[in-house]
């Protein structure tokens, strides 16, 4: 009976369209990278005078590319970003940390981005050699990633001072409860070193489009995805240990108001 | 530079640059004061204005697995004793060109 049930045909309905929407989003990840990206990479990589810059600008083109087709796909869920946030320039961008999506929503809004990323991943064939062409920085120093790890961070002055932003999360994972989790210092030790503003985020709701455990997107609505920038924190003066500890308790002050607040 | 200036000088940058006041010469700094990569850079940095001398990229690689102090001295033990050599050598090499 249940089977039949007009609320179960609804279920099975919404499942093929979870599945076939994953698919073509999928698809653009794979073979739309292949086709619409893939030469220009190919042409960043042989005749770009800055290859990691180039591959950044690609990177960000194709999850807008990305976004763009969710957005068209899935109506269901909108998306609230604010404007100081498409604004912002040489920061470490800090924000919370809900979803796969947090990371390749904040690459598409910025040309010029860097990240930390988990070493491991460095090590798939392709797409760690993509991270490496990227210049993204590895989350460790260990081994082979020594000298990675210390050329990205003495380039890091400059690449800021160019307009550059560098994204981090500093929960290190994603929550799993929606709770702030405890900060990770590597962020704000940068902003420290490069005397460069900390902008704080704050993302909501992209966890309930693509949900923890899941592969296929959850296409239904309504959700409202929103990215807000709830302020700055200053680490020039967060000098010493002590200063660090002070910034990153700020930090975490706003995210966790942010997150009272609903 | 003498061992015991060079440890004098690590523990003022410690003190100075990473509020870290009079480590153990053997303890962890990683796990003892969440010394992490991005510290070892700034130290590197110091490094080099202890020296008056840039560090190549393969010393620096050298340096990110260092976890103690101890170590921290040993390694700048060892790149004053090479600077020095190579002052030598290349005073040497001076003299030789003159001659010939």
């Amino acid at each position: 009976m249940e089977r039949n049930s007009p609320a179960a045909g609804r279920r099975r309905l919404q499942t093929f369209f979870d599945m076939a929407i994953t698919l073509a989003l999928w698809a653009y990840f794979t073979a739309g990278f292949v086709l619409l990206f893939a030469p220009f990479y190919l042409l960043a990589g042989i005749f770009a005078r800055n290859r990691e810059q180039a591959f950044q600008q690609l990177n960000s083109r194709f999850y807008r590319g990305f976004f763009a087709l969710a957005r068209r796909l899935m109506p269901g869920h909108r998306w609230q970003i604010q404007p100081e946030v498409r604004a912002i320039r040489s920061s470490v961008v800090v924000c919370n940390h809900q979803s796969y999506l947090d990371s390749i929503l904040l690459i598409s809004l910025y040309g010029r981005h860097n990240t930390i990323v988990k070493s491991r991943l460095f090590d798939i064939p392709l797409f760690g050699n993509m991270l490496q062409w990227s210049g993204y920085i590895p989350s460790s120093a260990e081994g082979r990633f020594a000298e990675m790890m210390i050329r990205r961070i003495e380039s890091m002055d400059a690449f800021l001072a160019a307009g550059g932003n560098l994204i981090v999360f500093p929960e290190g994972t994603r929550s799993r409860d929606g709770r702030i989790g405890p900060l990770n210092p590597g962020a704000f030790k940068i902003a420290r070193r490069c005397r460069t503003p900390i902008k704080v985020l704050y993302v909501t709701h992209t966890d309930r489009m693509f949900r923890r455990g899941r592969f296929a997107f959850d296409t239904r609505g309504p959700n409202t995805i929103r990215l807000e920038l709830l302020g700055e924190v200053d680490a020039a003066g967060a000098d010493g240990k002590r200063g660090l500890v002070r910034a990153m308790d700020r930090v975490r002050e706003m995210l966790e108001s942010r997150q009272m607040a609903g | 530079m003498e061992r015991n200036a060079i440890i004098v000088a690590i523990l003022r940058i410690f003190t100075e640059r990473f509020e870290i006041e009079n480590p153990g010469l053997d303890d962890n700094l990683r796990d003892a004061y969440e010394f992490d990569s991005i510290d070892a850079v700034e130290l590197l940095h110091e490094i080099e204005v202890l020296l008056g001398t840039r560090l190549t990229r393969a010393e620096k690689k050298n340096a990110m697995d260092i976890r103690t102090i101890r170590q921290i001295a040993d390694y700048i033990e060892a790149l004053a004793a090479a600077r020095a050599a190579e002052g030598a050598g290349g005073a040497a090499e001076r003299l030789t060109s003159q001659e010939s």
